[in-house]
């Protein structure tokens, strides 16, 4: 299990690599990075630290000993959990950022100063949960949009270009999806699936590629229209030649904003689903959650539910520039302008 | 039309700000006795023979009379006559079992209902009689009203064998169904042991000796029932079921009942403890026997001693749903009484008293420890944790008991608002010792370990997996606070290098688990019916085993010196050999730890200085008759706290106005 997700981190880390090779090799693309990078350095960055978070987190192995918890030293911890030392970390109960002393009484911490966003009721440490969470959104974000989009494309394409059977078949699965609420199909699917975030997942991706099917088949629809398509079905090209070819290059940008709109969409949702309470465990929405009650304390402690929400709105927002300013970079259309 | 609108806004500003209040209630009360509190769970059903639940038992407490009482004032809790003319003494007979007669009081008569008129016109009401109390006990048999205490009643002669011939008599003849309830009950021939000798003689006879039974006529489970409202409620053509409809003997009736939203309770003016032939009756005049405590606390009132009841003209609960407008209405004074929210609870409690500020307010606070015991259980079918394992598992048990710190958990999780648990039994109750500490519950973690290690899970380590020893806590609940919770009992054993997951599922997954018998430790509460060590101890019994007979001894705990022991004290009255007993038992669940005990609820309760005679009522269902308010000072601090603030208003105005001046301004401009 450990090894697959080591092997998962280093596959993932090759290709991004590879495909940073590749593309700078490719005077288009080293030009659209460059243009990328005059228009959203800061969304960038932010974006590269919550991967080098995410990727830090995944790659863990048993080993070490920790004197707090002695199961620890038998179950895998991650690069993360072995710079924080969770275990070691802990407090008795609350405590703000940068305390020197508990929140209620006047106990001096065990750590005082060290707590850089304060720690929770039970003494943990928030910026280690926070950091924590990272790795769950960028998993149900990424998972979820790489299951559901391919699967859109797939039904939305065939609908589009084929018509006729294939379309009534697909926008009939399509609307019925759509006509249940999404929230309601969602917390049914997981009931019936049980609670893990292979399931969340697939709960997630199975409710949200109905609304990229719509629009991709509509895109679908317009293309096959086209001069150029008629003129290569004249000349005889195979349907799935076209496809490749004429129809999918041209649905890249719409491909590539909805990832990054899908992504923070999947992000937000299973917020939703943990405020619930049948989210993933250690994921913001469950921190926002744990966290509600304390917001009406008196004093108020909000460290909590601020660390977790600050860090989904950067990621969130972030993603979105990202998206936004790809779609600049990359849409045939306003690069012909912008030359 | 623009002059119009100003004309009329001018007039609404006026009027906003003479008669500006919050007062949620009409004027008309004003002065009047009534009592404002609230509630938040919607009562399923008033059917005294199935409610069970304390949203209930606050209507049908008072709705209902019962024969038997609890004393408000005293503790240890104590019997009093209520509807009965004294507290019956057990009849021993030749057969082993025993026999208990009531007199009732004359004069006792039902609410003024129309269901007596659909048989007699013009009838409103009519007394109470033994058969009504034997009917009562007839439904509590009927297994199609699924009574959730038809078990405890067992014990009643010819009681199953009444639920068995009514039952065989539906069985053999479908057109039976269709006869009224008390018809049915008629045909199949009643309750062998429940007799009405005369009108007003009721006599219980039982198989065996029960000293306990008593302790069910205090409560309305076993309250008079006429025969013609359960007839006549039936749901069909308009009118209500039974279980929303009450038609009770009580000092209140049932005025309003919008469940969903207000329900309230009036006055009953026809109540047997109006009339003159009942004044001497314990049940109507407020205790005489006052606890000087109870005065200096500012509790009781000593001018009530001997008085009359009831005092109120009316009860007026009000749904709030969340905490927080709750508890801030009761702040302002909407509420008479209110629990404290966890949120508030420092602004409101410093130091287990009132904080100056409040005090100043002249409320009150009342702290009781509720009969009731939050546990850890442990699954004794289980291989690794339970009875099988033998010496290896009691360590296990042992060492895992001794690392959860209770005192610790009730700060974090509830304020401390609780009596950290050293047995089974709450304060209060028969064979609980004050002084007893149970040395497994002390936390120790090197005596923790030191036991760990003798079981052969050295610093947690399984033998057979070299790995730490991995366990389940199954919790049946999946909110943010419960795991938080479970957090923190989980993460003390793995202190001990024990590898506990938390399977948090849905409540029904939990209990199909619970009923494959797949779980190993779980988290669960009781609370008490009646305040007897029997009604905790039969939770560790065998033949109560989940296992066995789905019963609600979950953990499965049989051991047979333990059963035995329960047995002999199961009908004993109190006295040396049954404390030696109990004793004996608490020593067995001490070394067995079939149980991590954790901790006994303390019920923190707010009341304002205008509630007079309010006493956490524990097990005591009829409170209200007994409670008081002031109307007067209740309109002057509501007053005086309310006042309002107008400079919003005023801010309102001039930003409204800034607003419009560029309108109107482009509006005259434009016309032109």
């Amino acid at each position: 299990m450990i090894l697959v997700q080591n092997l998962l981190v280093l596959t993932i880390v090759a290709g991004i690599a590879w495909v940073a090779y590749a593309a700078s090799r490719d005077r288009y693309w080293r030009e659209s990075a460059r243009e990328m990078w005059r228009r959203r350095p800061v969304a960038l960055v932010v974006v590269a630290i919550y991967l080098v978070i995410g990727l830090l987190d995944s790659v863990a192995w048993v080993g070490g000993t920790v004197a707090e918890d002695p199961t620890a030293a038998y179950l895998p911890r991650s690069v993360i959990d072995r710079i924080f030392k969770p275990e070691a970390l802990k407090e008795a109960s609350y405590s703000a950022p940068l305390a020197d002393k508990a929140f209620y009484g006047s106990d001096a911490l065990k750590h005082p100063g060290k707590h850089w966003l304060g720690t929770d009721i039970l003494g943990r440490d928030v910026l280690y949960r926070t950091f924590k969470g990272v790795r769950v959104a960028l998993l149900v974000g990424g998972l979820t949009s790489l299951v559901a989009i391919p699967l859109a494309l797939l039904f939305g394409v065939s609908a589009g270009y084929f018509g006729k059977r294939v379309d009534d078949a697909v926008f009939f699965t399509m609307t019925v999806l759509s006509s249940v609420p999404s929230l309601l199909l969602l917390i049914a699917l997981i009931m019936v699936l049980g609670k893990g975030a292979v399931q969340v997942c697939i709960a997630l991706g199975v409710t949200g590629w109905v609304h990229f099917c719509r629009i991709s088949r509509g895109e679908a629809l317009k293309l096959r229209e086209m001069d150029y398509v008629a003129s290569a079905r004249v000349l005889g090209v195979s349907d799935g030649k076209i496809i490749v070819r004429h129809i999918l290059p041209n649905m890249a940008h719409l491909v590539i904003i909805t990832f990054a709109l899908s992504f923070t969409g999947m992000v937000l949702t299973e917020t939703t689903l943990s405020y619930l309470g049948i989210g993933l465990d250690g994921s913001w929405g469950q921190m926002i959650d744990q966290a509600r009650n304390e917001l009406s304390r008196t004093p108020i402690i909000w460290w909590n539910i601020a660390a977790a929400a600050t860090a989904l709105f950067a990621l969130v927002l972030a993603v979105n520039l990202i998206a936004d300013g790809l779609r600049d970079v990359i849409d045939p259309r306003t690069r012909r302008e912008r030359t | 039309m623009l002059i119009r609108i100003s004309r009329i806004a001018a007039l609404f500003l006026a009027l906003a700000w003479a008669g500006c209040t919050n007062d949620p209630y009409p004027d008309a009360d004003k002065g009047r006795k009534v009592l404002y509190t609230s509630f938040s769970e919607v009562p399923k059903t008033l059917d005294p023979a199935v409610s069970y639940t304390t949203s209930e038992h606050v209507i049908t407490g008072n709705v209902y009379d019962t024969l038997l009482e609890y004393h408000y004032l005293e503790r240890p809790y104590k019997l009093i006559a209520g509807l009965a003319e004294a507290v019956p003494e057990p009849e021993a007979l030749p057969d082993g079992g025993q026999r208990y007669r009531f007199r009732i009081r004359p004069g006792v008569r039902f609410h003024d209902d129309i269901c007596f008129g659909a048989r007699s016109p013009g009838q409103r009401s009519r007394e109470v009689t033994a058969q009504d109390f034997a009917f009562q006990f007839a439904r509590l048999a009927d297994p199609a009203i699924n009574s959730p205490v038809a078990s405890s009643f067992v014990q009643v002669k010819g009681f199953q064998a009444f639920a068995k011939r009514l039952a065989d008599l539906r069985k053999a003849d479908p057109a039976f169904v269709k006869q009224a309830a008390h018809v049915q009950y008629a045909k199949a021939g009643g309750i062998e042991g429940v007799v009405a000798a005369s009108d007003r003689d009721l006599e219980i006879v039982l198989t065996e000796a029960n000293a306990q039974i008593l302790y069910w006529f205090a409560m309305p489970f076993t309250t008079p029932i006429a025969w013609e409202a359960v007839a006549y409620y039936d749901g069909r053509e308009g009118r209500p079921n039974f279980a929303d409809h009450v038609v009770g003997t009580g000092p209140f009736r049932l005025a309003v009942y919008d469940k969903q939203l207000r329900y309230v309770l009036a006055k009953n003016p026809t109540w047997y403890g109006l009339r003159d032939e009942a004044a001497s009756a314990p049940g109507v005049a407020f205790p005489s026997n006052i606890d000087p405590a109870d005065v200096a606390a500012k509790r009781i009132d000593p001018a009530y001693a001997g008085r009359r009841m009831p005092f109120l003209d009316r009860v007026n609960f009000a749904r709030e749903r969340e905490n927080i407008p709750r508890f801030n209405k009761f702040l302002q004074g909407y509420y008479d009484d209110g629990g404290i929210i966890k949120e508030s609870f420092d602004a409101i409690v410093q130091g287990d008293r009132l904080s100056p500020d409040m005090a100043k307010r002249g409320m009150r606070l009342d702290r009781e420890v509720e009969p009731s015991i939050f546990y850890i259980g442990f699954n004794m079918n289980d291989p690794v944790l339970g009875s099988k394992g033998g010496e290896r598992s009691r360590k296990l048990r042992q060492a895992m008991s001794l690392v959860v710190d209770t005192e610790t958990f009730l700060q974090l999780f509830l304020n401390g608002r609780g009596v950290p648990a050293q047995s089974p039994l709450p304060p209060g109750l028969f064979g609980y010792d004050a002084n007893y500490r149970n040395p497994f519950r002390q936390p120790d973690q090197a005596k923790a370990k030191r036991l760990l290690a003798e079981a052969g899970y050295a610093n947690g380590i399984d033998p057979a997996t070299q790995a730490p020893l991995k366990l389940t806590f199954d919790m049946g609940n999946t909110s943010a606070q419960s795991l938080l919770e479970s957090e923190f009992l989980v993460g003390a054993w793995r202190g001990l290098g024990l590898n506990v997951e938390i399977a948090a599922t849905t409540y029904n997954q939990f209990q199909d688990k619970v009923r494959r018998g797949a779980y190993q430790i779980f988290r669960w509460g009781w609370n008490a019916d009646f305040p007897d060590p029997e009604n905790f101890l039969f939770l560790l019994e065998c033949s109560n085993a989940q296992a066995n007979s789905n019963g609600p001894n979950t953990a499965n705990f049989c051991n047979d010196g333990f059963d035995q022991r329960y047995r002999a004290m199961k009908d004993m009255p109190n006295n040396e050999t049954r404390l030696r007993l109990v004793k004996e038992m608490l020593a067995i669940t001490e070394a067995e730890r079939p149980w991590i005990e954790l901790f006994h609820v303390e019920d923190f309760t707010l009341s304002h200085a205008w509630l007079i005679n309010s006493k956490p009522m524990g097990l005591s269902y009829p409170a209200f008759k007994y409670k008081d308010v002031d109307p007067g000072m209740r309109e002057r601090l509501i007053a005086q706290w309310n006042e309002p603030v107008r400079w919003p208003l005023a801010l309102l105005v001039i930003g409204v106005i800034a607003l419009a001046v560029p309108a109107v301004r482009t509006y005259y401009r434009e016309r032109t």
